[in-house]
C-alpha cells in the first residue's frame, strides 16, 4: 500500500491492480473491466507527473484491451481533427479514453511498442497533426471558449506532454502543409487560421526555431500577414507604416501595391497593413494605385473602372484593420465582374446605407467582439461572401443546408442574397414562400440549430438562423406527403434554378437502396457531359451525400451543391462540388479521398472522379424532360462499380432485401 | 477455452454470468455454459461452449436436462443464481447418482422450509412466518409488537419481509406501518416474515468439499444493502471459532457434502449468533470481487474445485490461501443511490476521489433525472470501490459514503 506516496505513485498502484483485471478478462468480459481503468486514467490525468505513469502503462493498456469495442480499436482509422474536441468533452470517460489513445500513440511512434494495425510512422504522423490543428492549445492562454471547458489546463497539458516527446519542428512542418491545404479551399472565416499562424510566430520567436525547411514554410505565411511589403517587413505597427508611406515615391507605392497584391492572392489572406495602404491610396485620384493593390485582371480592371466611386465608398465603410479580408472579398467581387448585374450596385448602396436591428446587431457583437460598427462587420462580410462564394462555411453547426443556400445565392443569385440580408438586418425577418404560402421566420420556432450560430461568417451569423427556421417549416410542411422533402424543398428555398425532378436512391420508408440503378442512370445522363450530349451544368444543383468515415462507415447525411463536371488534367471525368463543412478535403473511406486541390479545382472546390461521388451520392436534382435520344447510352461497368463502391460504404446494411426497417432511413436523419 | 486438462471434470455452469464465464474460461478445466436461446448468438460470436435451456419452463424437464449433459459428458451442475439452484440439484443428482441432492436443493430455493430446518437442526433463529397476502403481514407486525409491550401509538419496532424465491437483497423489504404493506407488490408473495434483530448482520461465504470447510471468508456489513467489505474487522473476527461451527451445523442440517453457501446471520447484542437465510449459489453484491482482490483467489475457480467431483486434494490445498492471514489488505465496496431527488449528473465527492483508500467506480451517467424513492435493498446505482490496510478506517469511510452525494 502507497499510502503516503504522491497521488501519481498511488494512482499508479491502483491502475496497476486495475489493469491486471483487464489483462486477464476473456475479450468478451473486457468492457467490464474497462471503466474502473478509465475512471484511474481519468484521475491519474490531473495529477502532476500522472501523464509520465500512463506513458509508461501505455503498451500494457493497449496490449490489456482498453479500446477493444470501441472506435478507438481501429487506430488507423482515427482522425486528427477529432482529438482536440474529444478531450474538451464533459465525459471524463471519454476525455481519459483519448489521453490513453495519444500515449499509445506516443509509444509507438517511439518504438516503445508496436500494434499490428498501427505503423510507427503513421503514429507519428497522426500525432504531429493532432499538435499542429491544437497548436492554439498549448502556447497561448486559454480562450474564453476553453475556459467553460471542465478541464481547463488539462488540453493544455496533454498536448505539452506529447509535444515534448515527439519534437516541435515536425509539428510545424505538418502545420504549414496543413493550413496551405486550408487556404487553398479560401475559406471565408479565416481568423482560425490567421490564429495559427500567429501562434507559430510566437512559437518560432519563443522557442528559438531555427529548423531550415520548415522555418521557411512559415516564414512564407507568417510574412503574408505580418509584413509582406518592404516597408513594413519589420512589422513595426500600422501608424509607423503610414507615417512611411508619406516619403515613398510612385515607384514605391507601385511597388507596396504589387507587394501586397502578390502576398494576398497567394494566400487569400490580407494584412492589416493592406487594408491600411488601401484607406490610404484609395481616395487619391493622380495615382491609381487600387488596381494594382487589389491585384485586378481584365475583368476587375474593367469593373473598377466602372464603378470607382462605389469601390472607393466600399473600401471607406468596409475595409479597416479589423475587417482586412474584406480587401480579398472586394477584389474577387470585382473580378467576377458581377457589378456588371443590373440590381447589384444599387443592392450594395442600400446595403452601406442599412441601420441593423437592435437583436442582430448583438448577434453580429456576440460573435465578432465590437472595434468596428455591426454595419461594417456584415459589409465586409458581405463583400467576402459575394467575392468568394465557394468559401462559405457552416462552422460547427448543423445547419449544412443553410450554408449551401448562401453559397449559390452569391454565385448565382447575388442580388437575393442582398434581399435576404437586407429583409433579415433591418427587420430580423425573412418572409419566403412555399408553393405559394407565405412563410415568415419571425413566426417561427427555432429550426435545427437551436441557438443562433455565431461561429461563422457575418452574412451566415445574421442569415442562418432565419433560413434554418425556414427550411424546417418547409420539411414539416411536406411531411403528411410521405417521400423524400427534398423534392419540393430545394427548389422552393433555392429558386427556380434547381431542376424539379429530385431522384432518390434509397426508399424513403426502409432506408433501403431502391432502383439504384435507374437513379445511377438518370445521374450519368443528366450531369455526365459523355452521355449528355455534352451540355455543361447550367446552374449549381443541390445534391445529397452519404458522408461516410475513413473506414467507410456510414456518418450521416449531407448537403452539397454540384458545380460543375469536367474532365480533369489526366482526363478522368471529375466531378467539382461545393461542401458546405469548413473543410472540404475529407477522406471518406474505401479509397475515395475529397481533393481540394490539384485536379483542377477552383479555390473552394471540392472535387472526386465521378464514379467515386456516385458512390456516396443519394440525392440529386434532375430536369424532368430531356429533349429525346441525345447522348449516349450509359455502359453497364461504371454503374456496376459504382454499385460495387456504394454497397462497400454507406450501403453495406441497405441492400434492397425484405427485412427489418434500418434505424436512420432518410426521414429521420436531419441532414448536417 | 483453448486449453484444458482431460483428467479433470467437465463443468456445467447453469445461468447466465460473464463473470463466471471469464473465470471458468480461465480456468483448467472443459465447461459448458447453460443459459436461455437469447444468449446463442454471443456465445457463437465469442467461441463460448454453450447448450441452449429455458429454465423458466416447468421443472419436469429438469430429468431431460440432467440426460443432455449426461451424453455431453459433464461431470457436474453448477448454479450461479437463485433459480438455477433446484435445476442443478435435479442434474446433480442424476449425473452424481445421489437422488438427495434434488430435495436439498429445494430446501435452499423456499426461505420458509430453510428456516425450519435450520431450526430442526438445532441453530437459533428469529421468530418467523409465512405470509400469504398482506393480511398476513399485518397480523405478524402488530403481534411482534404486542409481544414487544408496545402501546397504540409507539413507533413500530420493523418486521422484515423476504419474497420465497428471490436472491439476495433484491425482494427484501422492511416494515414499518400499513402503509408499507399496501407497498408491497402481488408478485413477492408468497413471503417469509422476520422479527427485527438488532446487532451485527455479516455474510459468510464458505466453500466446502466432502463435508469439510475448505475456505471460510466473512463479510462485513457496514450499512445492509450499501456497504461491505472482506475481511471482518478483529471485533468480528474473532467470533471465527464460533462461526465455523455454526456453519458446520448448517453442513449437518442441510446434508452438504460439497459445494458453496453463502449464508447470514445476526450477532445480536447479548452476544448470540442467530441465522438469517442461506444460500447454495454465487452472492451478489461482487462479494467474490472483494475477496479476490483481498485474497488474489477467483472465488468462481473455487466453486468450480469444490463441485468437481474430479478435483484432488492437491489442487484444493494449493489453491486456498489462509484465511485473514494472507490477506494482502481489506476490500469493501459502496453501492450508490442518489440522496437528491432530482439529478443531472455523475460527480465523485471530493473527499471520495481524494481518498487513498478509493480505487474506482462503476457509476454511469443518470439514465434519468428523476429518482424514484428507493423500495428495496439492493437497488443501488453502481458500486464504488475501496481498499486498504486499516479495516476501521475502511469501515468508517464506507458508511461516510451514505453522507455524500455521487449525483448532483
Amino acid at each position: 500500500m502507497a499510502e503516503d506516496a504522491p497521488d501519481a505513485a498511488r494512482l499508479a498502484g491502483t491502475l496497476d491492480v486495475a489493469l491486471q483485471r483487464l489483462e486477464q478478462a476473456r475479450r468478451f468480459n473486457k468492457h467490464r473491466y474497462q471503466m474502473p481503468v478509465l475512471d484511474v486514467v481519468s484521475r491519474l490525468i490531473q495529477v502532476p507527473g500522472g501523464l509520465e505513469v500512463l506513458r509508461e502503462r501505455a503498451p500494457a493498456l493497449d496490449a490489456a484491451g482498453l479500446f477493444w469495442g470501441s472506435d478507438w480499436e481501429a487506430p488507423a482509422t482515427l482522425l486528427p481533427q477529432l482529438v482536440g474536441q474529444t478531450l474538451s468533452s464533459d465525459d471524463r470517460t471519454l476525455v481519459a479514453l483519448e489521453v490513453a489513445n495519444l500515449l499509445r500513440f506516443l509509444a509507438i511512434a517511439q518504438g516503445r511498442a508496436t500494434n499490428p494495425n498501427l505503423h510507427a510512422e503513421h503514429a507519428r504522423h497522426f500525432l504531429t497533426q493532432v499538435l499542429a490543428l491544437n497548436l492554439r492549445h498549448f502556447f497561448a492562454g486559454n480562450s474564453e471558449a476553453d475556459r467553460q471547458e471542465a478541464n481547463p489546463g488539462l488540453r493544455q497539458n496533454v498536448f505539452r506532454f506529447v509535444a515534448e516527446h515527439v519534437g516541435l519542428e515536425d509539428v510545424l512542418g505538418v502545420l504549414v502543409d496543413e493550413i496551405w491545404r486550408i487556404l487553398e479551399q479560401r475559406p471565408v472565416q479565416s481568423a482560425p487560421v490567421k490564429e495559427m499562424i500567429t501562434q507559430m510566430a510566437i512559437a518560432m520567436t519563443r522557442q528559438g526555431l531555427d529548423a531550415g525547411a520548415e522555418r521557411l514554410g512559415v516564414e512564407r505565411l507568417v510574412s503574408a500577414l505580418f509584413g509582406p511589403t518592404t516597408e513594413c517587413r519589420d512589422d513595426p505597427g500600422v501608424a509607423v507604416y503610414l507615417g512611411r508611406l508619406g516619403h515613398l515615391d510612385e515607384a514605391g507605392l507601385h511597388r507596396e501595391a504589387q507587394g501586397f497584391a502578390r502576398a494576398m492572392h497567394d494566400t487569400g489572406l490580407v494584412s492589416d497593413y493592406h487594408a491600411a495602404f488601401l484607406r490610404w491610396v484609395a481616395p487619391i485620384a493622380e495615382v491609381e494605385l487600387v488596381p494594382e493593390a487589389l491585384g485586378l485582371g481584365p475583368t476587375g480592371k474593367d469593373c473598377w473602372r466602372r464603378w470607382r466611386g462605389l469601390a472607393v465608398d466600399l473600401i471607406d465603410a468596409a475595409v479597416s484593420e479589423w475587417t482586412p479580408q474584406a480587401a480579398y472579398g472586394l477584389a474577387m467581387l470585382l473580378e467576377r465582374g458581377i457589378l456588371h448585374l443590373p440590381p447589384l450596385a444599387p443592392a450594395l448602396r442600400r446595403q452601406m446605407s442599412m441601420q441593423l436591428t437592435p437583436g442582430t446587431a448583438q448577434r453580429l457583437a456576440l460573435a465578432f467582439g465590437d472595434a468596428v460598427a455591426p454595419e461594417t462587420r456584415l459589409l465586409a462580410g458581405v463583400l467576402e461572401v459575394l467575392g468568394q462564394p465557394l468559401g462559405v462555411g457552416q462552422g460547427a453547426n448543423p445547419t449544412c443546408q443553410s450554408a449551401r443556400a448562401i453559397s449559390m445565392w452569391a454565385l448565382n443569385d447575388p442580388d437575393y442574397l442582398l434581399n435576404l440580408i437586407a429583409q433579415a438586418g433591418e427587420f430580423d425577418s425573412v418572409l419566403m414562400h412555399f408553393e405559394g404560402q407565405p412563410i415568415n421566420s419571425a413566426d417561427l420556432p427555432a429550426g435545427l440549430a437551436l441557438s443562433a450560430p455565431i461561429d461563422a461568417d457575418p452574412v451566415s451569423v445574421v442569415l442562418v438562423p432565419h433560413l434554418d427556421r425556414i427550411y424546417a417549416e418547409m420539411g414539416r410542411l411536406c411531411a403528411p406527403r410521405g417521400g423524400e422533402p427534398h423534392r419540393w424543398v430545394n427548389p422552393e428555398f433555392h429558386g427556380w434554378w434547381v431542376s424539379r425532378a429530385c431522384l432518390v436512391a434509397v426508399d424513403v420508408g426502409t432506408g433501403r437502396l431502391a432502383e439504384f440503378d435507374t437513379f445511377l442512370t438518370r445521374f450519368f445522363k443528366s450531369y455526365d457531359p459523355r452521355f449528355n450530349g455534352g451540355r455543361p451544368l447550367i446552374h449549381p444543383q443541390p445534391a445529397g451525400i452519404a458522408v461516410t468515415d475513413s473506414a467507410a462507415r456510414f456518418v450521416g447525411w449531407h448537403a452539397i451543391a454540384i458545380l460543375r463536371v469536367a474532365e480533369d488534367q489526366h482526363g478522368d471525368m471529375r466531378i467539382y462540388f461545393y461542401n458546405p463543412n469548413n473543410d472540404s478535403g475529407q477522406d471518406w473511406g474505401g479509397g475515395v479521398v475529397v481533393s481540394t486541390s490539384g485536379f483542377g479545382e477552383r479555390h473552394g472546390e471540392a472535387s472526386l472522379p465521378i464514379e467515386q461521388f456516385c458512390a456516396r451520392l443519394y440525392l440529386f436534382h434532375d430536369d424532368p424532360v430531356r429533349p429525346p435520344g441525345i447522348g449516349a447510352p450509359v455502359p453497364e461497368d461504371i454503374r456496376a462499380r459504382v454499385h460495387q463502391m456504394a454497397v462497400e460504404s454507406w450501403a453495406a446494411e441497405r441492400l434492397p432485401e425484405d427485412g427489418v426497417v434500418l434505424a436512420g432511413s432518410t426521414d429521420r436523419a436531419a441532414p448536417g | 477455452m483453448t486449453d484444458y486438462d482431460p483428467e479433470k471434470g467437465y463443468i456445467a455452469i447453469l445461468g447466465w454470468s460473464l463473470n463466471a464465464i471469464d473465470a471458468v474460461d480461465r480456468f483448467d478445466r472443459r465447461y459448458i455454459v447453460v443459459a436461455p436461446p437469447w444468449a446463442e448468438d454471443y456465445c457463437k460470436q465469442n467461441d463460448i461452449p454453450y447448450m441452449a435451456w429455458d429454465f423458466d419452463r416447468l421443472n419436469e424437464r429438469s430429468y431431460e436436462l440432467a440426460t443432455k449433459l449426461k451424453d455431453e459428458g459433464v461431470d457436474v451442475a453448477i448454479p450461479l443464481f437463485e433459480e438455477t439452484v433446484e435445476w442443478a440439484g435435479a442434474v446433480n443428482s442424476v449425473l452424481l447418482k445421489n437422488p438427495r441432492l434434488l430435495g436439498q436443493s429445494m430446501l435452499f430455493r423456499d426461505k420458509s422450509l430453510m428456516k425450519r430446518r435450520a431450526q430442526l437442526g438445532g441453530i437459533r433463529v428469529g421468530v418467523f412466518e409465512e405470509a400469504h397476502d398482506r393480511g398476513d403481514v399485518i397480523r405478524f407486525l402488530v403481534r411482534v409488537n404486542q409481544t414487544l409491550l408496545k402501546l397504540d401509538g409507539d413507533p413500530n419496532d420493523p418486521i422484515h419481509f423476504k419474497a420465497f424465491d428471490k436472491s439476495g437483497t433484491a425482494g427484501h423489504r422492511v416494515i414499518r406501518t400499513p402503509e408499507d404493506v399496501d407497498n408491497i407488490p402481488d408478485e413477492e408473495f408468497p413471503a417469509l416474515l422476520e422479527s427485527h434483530l438488532d446487532g451485527w448482520e455479516f455474510a459468510v461465504e464458505a466453500w466446502i468439499k466432502d463435508r469439510k470447510i475448505e475456505f471460510l471468508n466473512i463479510s462485513e456489513y457496514v450499512t445492509l444493502g450499501y456497504s461491505v467489505f472482506v475481511p471482518a474487522t478483529p471485533e468480528l473476527e474473532k467470533h471465527r471459532a464460533r462461526i465455523t461451527e455454526e456453519i458446520e451445523k448448517l453442513i449437518e442440517a442441510f446434508d452438504i457434502d460439497f459445494g458453496f453457501i453463502h449464508p447470514e446471520y445476526f450477532l445480536t447484542n447479548d452476544n448470540k449468533l442467530y441465522f438469517g437465510e442461506v444460500a447454495y449459489r454465487p452472492p451478489g453484491f461482487n462479494a467474490l470481487e472483494l475477496i479476490e482482490r483481498a485474497y488474489g483467489f477467483n472465488g468462481y475457480q473455487g466453486m468450480v474445485l469444490m463441485f468437481d467431483p474430479k478435483a484432488t486434494r492437491e489442487e484444493i490445498d494449493a489453491f486456498f490461501p489462509e484465511e485473514v492471514k494472507d490477506a494482502k489488505g481489506h476490500a469493501g465496496c459502496f453501492g450508490v443511490y442518489p440522496r437528491r431527488r432530482v439529478v443531472s449528473r455523475l460527480e465523485i465527492p471530493e473527499a471520495t476521489r481524494d481518498h487513498p483508500y478509493f480505487e474506482y467506480h462503476q457509476l454511469s451517467e443518470p439514465m434519468e433525472q428523476k429518482v424514484t424513492k428507493r423500495t428495496a435493498f439492493g437497488t443501488h446505482w453502481g458500486l464504488a470501490y475501496f481498499f486498504g490496510e486499516d479495516p476501521h478506517r475502511l469501515r468508517d469511510l464506507l458508511k461516510a459514503q451514505e453522507e455524500l452525494d455521487f449525483y448532483v
